[in-house]
């Protein structure tokens, strides 16, 4: 597997920053959808898994969904989330990268995507337990945590992967992969 | 923005390695994560709270200001608990609302710590330069070059990001594009931001990490630092204070009980 | 690897038979090119946009394949020992927020120990003529033509034996230009340069070698400046070249006489009019039109310096800021509103950016999409109107971003054309482009002109404004200063002045 190049780590950390800046606009929505609709909120709340899934998806190299989670929790936390989100980001990004790596950072398919984003989101469930958000009726965590599995999955297998998609579409994605060998054969022509 | 974020003075706590003072940070948050004792969280706060009002060198009129968010998440998430969080010594109940005496403590607890995550948040953020703390970082901490000027190049661009966001959100207008309702129009959403802001951000990253290279940087190599940062005597008073109020603040909390 | 030493001396670098491509493509870019450059040369790599001149610059440094891949292989690689590279973009080659951090930088990597530093920065700030009251400046603060100068004086810092320029003042309004090359022809009297560039008039006297390249990536000649510019005008004008006097050989060219003779007068009808209108940014007025109005198929151009508000007057006519003021468009008053679903219509902006407009993943939908109402029939044939009138490519399901950039321009100006656009306004359409595009553009503009749409239009280009505007308007410091209606075609400068 190749390692990760300067251009590959700039190009993650950018992509972790610039979700936390679209992080920013989405809790702003998310802020007035709050408090007046509990499913909605759930429903949404996907979108905090998606930063080290999708810039996996993106490289395709081993350590980019960790840095990028990383890198998308610590702009969160210096443009005034909190220092705990790190923590969070710490956590999401390492289920994702873990699951990846079971599947030798080979597999880019939807429903990869999708179970690693419910790993990240089991991943931020068990900081919750810790945190005291899951101290809930039992029925109220079967929904509060059944409904923000599957937002993960939506979010991280459908939507990353669109996004993806559209960028290989776009020709960006593929000065940034690394060239095929026979590339070079081809050279001999 | 960056005016706002001016201190009136630049307090003690600004003299302390920033890395150093992260680091703590970070450790404290650790520990008040995995805490469940509410009487030590919320003495905590109040110390923290004390910490950013009393020594973070910003007038009052600002940090309450700051604090606004701090207090409706304390109020949110607190209440939610109380409503929906488990107990079994029941005070009230009201079809699926139920309040009970742990649910109460629940509650208590979960908003007690996002007050303390938001005021050593705060603490850290509003008495730290980005810059010095990623220098910091590599010469304190070690942490590799690569990372702190791959945070630093990126951080510097938010204010491009930002524009373009507000570009594409009057071009979107302007093309007359609508959205669906529901799961299906956030995705639809998403995907109209996402394409062009990650096309324009993957290539500009790509083009910088190249420049980089261009100026002979090279990952690992040895290098000089033009912030020279290191531990002084503000570090030793920071970590003594830090100390004497955790245990102090254990002391009530636990021995006292 | 034994020849090369030798041949070291005199060159400052070389290839022997470079074969290269994209991955990807079918072809290669180059097949079996060899190229040398002598020390201390001053060359300039002239070619069509895709011929590869970029591409040879990052070969000749080390960038490809070192920071980035690219499938090569050549006989023999001579490499210059150190070199600097200032590239196109002023916003892509900086990764520090501040002017001394960003020249600290390099120095750090040099392993240059701290006391030495300040004064190497100051002196390297002097030597391309930056001169700041303040080393710790934001660089966002700089004029683009400033951080281009920032650029080369970073890349100095390395004293660099070869100097590689890859459009350095494309990006760059004309004064910035001048200076760009000033500080370069200043600080590199010594060292090896090669240039890419298509605004070559600041520095067609300077160089001593022009090598011109072929679509497929050969070289069609190689020689001095003055008989090249000479024998090969053909190929300058087709590659999009501005050499000296290309505005004169465009004015005095057939297709601009056509162009110009059958100018008709613009009508009476008024299709815009405002009074003491106001653009908003939160609180701040960042316009003001003390009284202006359009003439249905007028050509307004809007003059002014940067920052002086023009784009915002576009966005304040589009209603995208929040404004105030009266403004009727086709006679029908436009009521302000704060928070507005749908724009006025009638009215649609190109912004600077393409890609930030383009909303589907083939040009076919990118031309469709907004024309909800009418069969797809009907659409496709809008479509392939467009294809046809704004030259882009025949198959239609090609990716808007997979397009050349002038291509990338039309087809954001193609999209912006709806059955109910009668005002078109364009924020500096022909910003960055060769002179091919830049006149293809126009040629655009005028004959949509022609066919009744109203243009309006933000340049710092005053042969533009000189030769197609019928109206120039001129803002300063967030006000609409003068608004002058030409009898014909008469001087911008006359005007601008």
């Amino acid at each position: 597997m190749k390692k990760l190049t300067f251009t590959d780590l700039l190009i993650t950390i950018m992509v972790g920053v610039v979700f936390g800046i679209l992080m920013k606009f989405w809790d702003d929505l998310y802020t007035v959808v709050k408090p007046m609709m509990p499913v909605a909120r759930q429903l949404l709340y996907g979108m905090w898994f998606m930063t080290g899934v999708f810039a996996f998806l993106l490289i395709r190299k081993p350590g980019v969904a960790l840095i990028a989670s990383i890198a998308g929790a610590g702009l969160s936390a210096f443009i005034g989330h909190g220092l705990e989100v790190l923590i969070y980001g710490f956590a999401q990004g390492l289920a994702a990268e873990l699951l990846f790596a079971a599947f030798r950072y080979r597999k880019f398919s939807m429903v990869i995507a999708g179970v690693a984003g419910v790993f990240s989101c089991a991943a931020s469930f068990g900081l919750d337990m810790f945190y005291g958000y899951a101290d809930l009726e039992t029925w109220a965590l079967v929904v509060k945590y059944g409904l923000r599995a599957i937002s993960a999955f939506i979010f991280t297998g459908v939507f990353a992967v669109l996004i993806v998609r559209a960028l290989e579409a776009t020709g960006v994605t593929q000065s940034i992969r690394p060239v095929a060998k026979e590339e070079y054969s081809l050279l001999d022509r | 923005m960056p005016a706002w974020f001016t201190p009136n003075r630049e307090t003690w706590l600004f003299r302390v390695n920033p890395a150093l003072k992260f680091m703590i940070f970070v450790l404290l948050l650790l520990f008040t994560l995995f805490t469940r004792n509410l009487a030590f969280v919320s003495w905590l706060a109040v110390l923290f709270g004390i910490l950013l009002y009393g020594f973070s060198g910003y007038p009052i009129r600002k940090l309450a200001l700051l604090s606004i968010p701090l207090i409706i998440s304390f109020a949110s998430s607190a209440f939610t608990m109380m409503l929906f969080g488990k107990g079994d010594t029941v005070i009230w109940q009201w079809g699926l609302f139920k309040i009970s005496e742990e649910s109460i403590q629940h509650g208590l607890l979960l908003g007690t710590k996002s007050l303390t995550f938001g005021f050593v948040g705060f603490t850290f953020l509003l008495t730290v330069q980005p810059v010095l703390f990623f220098y910091a970082m590599m010469q304190q901490f070690r942490l590799p070059s690569k990372y702190a000027y791959s945070f630093i190049a990126s951080i510097r661009l938010l204010p491009v990001v930002v524009e373009e966001i507000q570009v594409r959100s009057n071009a979107l207008k302007v093309r007359g594009i609508t959205f669906s309702r529901g799961m299906k129009g956030w995705g639809e959403r998403i995907q109209a931001y996402a394409v062009p802001l990650f096309a324009q951000s993957i290539r500009r990253a790509q083009r910088i990490a190249i420049a980089m290279e261009a100026k002979q940087y090279q990952m690992g190599a040895a290098r000089t630092y033009f912030y020279p940062t290191s531990y002084s005597r503000m570090d030793v008073v920071f970590i003594g204070v830090i100390s004497v109020s955790i245990a102090s603040v254990s002391m009530v909390a636990f021995v006292m009980n | 690897m034994k020849t090369a030493i030798t041949h070291h001396r005199e060159a400052a670098f070389s290839m022997t038979k470079l074969r290269l491509k994209f991955p990807g493509e079918e072809t290669l870019l180059f097949k079996d090119l060899s190229f040398s450059v002598r020390k201390g040369e001053k060359v300039l790599l002239l070619g069509p946009s895709g011929c590869g001149k970029s591409t040879l610059l990052q070969v000749a440094s080390g960038i490809v394949p070192n920071s980035f891949e690219l499938p090569m292989k050549a006989e023999a690689l001579e490499l210059p020992d150190s070199w600097g590279f200032v590239f196109q973009d002023p916003d892509t080659q900086f990764c520090m927020p501040y002017v001394d951090e960003e020249l600290a930088f390099v120095l750090e990597n040099l392993n240059v120990p701290r006391e030495e530093m300040q004064v190497l920065i100051v002196a390297s700030l002097e030597r391309v003529g930056l001169h700041l009251t303040d080393l710790h400046t934001p660089i966002l603060e700089l004029s683009q033509g400033m951080k281009q100068r920032l650029a080369l004086a970073s890349v100095l810092l390395m004293e660099p034996e070869v100097l590689f320029l890859d459009e350095p003042s494309a990006l760059l309004d004309p004064e910035g230009t001048k200076q760009i090359w000033t500080s370069i022809q200043a600080a590199t009297a010594e060292q090896t340069v090669v240039i890419v560039e298509h605004k070559i008039e600041q520095i067609a006297e300077w160089i001593d070698r022009v090598v011109l390249f072929t679509d497929d990536g050969k070289i069609a000649a190689d020689g001095p400046p003055d008989s090249i510019f000479k024998d090969y005008k053909e190929e300058l004008i087709r590659y999009g070249i501005w050499y000296p006097g290309v505005w004169d050989d465009y004015l005095n060219s057939k297709v601009f006489k056509t162009l110009s003779e059958n100018r008709s007068s613009t009508s009476t009808v008024e299709v815009l009019h405002a009074e003491e209108f106001n653009g908003y940014r939160g609180k701040k007025s960042v316009i003001h039109v003390p009284s202006a109005s359009i003439r249905q198929g007028s050509w307004v151009t809007i003059l002014g310096e940067n920052g002086s508000g023009k784009s915002s007057l576009l966005l304040s006519l589009m209603q995208l800021l929040k404004t105030s003021g009266a403004l009727q468009v086709n006679g029908e008053p436009i009521v302000q509103k704060k928070r507005r679903k749908t724009l006025p219509a009638g009215l649609s902006l190109v912004f600077q950016n393409p890609e930030l407009q383009f909303v589907t993943n083939s040009i076919t939908d990118e031309l469709t999409i907004s024309l909800m109402s009418v069969s797809s029939t009907e659409a496709n044939h809008h479509a392939e109107e467009m294809i046809e009138l704004f030259n882009l490519p025949v198959s239609g399901n090609r990716h808007p971003y997979q397009l050349s950039v002038g291509q990338k321009r039309r087809l954001s100006v193609a999209t912006a054309l709806t059955s109910s656009t009668d005002i078109l306004l364009l924020d500096e359409p022909t910003f960055g482009q060769d002179a091919r595009n830049t006149f293809g553009m126009l040629e655009k503009l005028e004959s949509l002109r022609r066919n009744g749409m109203t243009i309006v239009m933000v340049t710092h280009d005053l042969e533009i404004a000189s030769h197609f505007a019928t109206d120039i308007w001129t803002v300063s410091d967030g006000e609409l200063v003068s608004c002058t209606r030409k009898g014909g075609v008469a001087d911008a400068r006359l005007v601008y002045a």
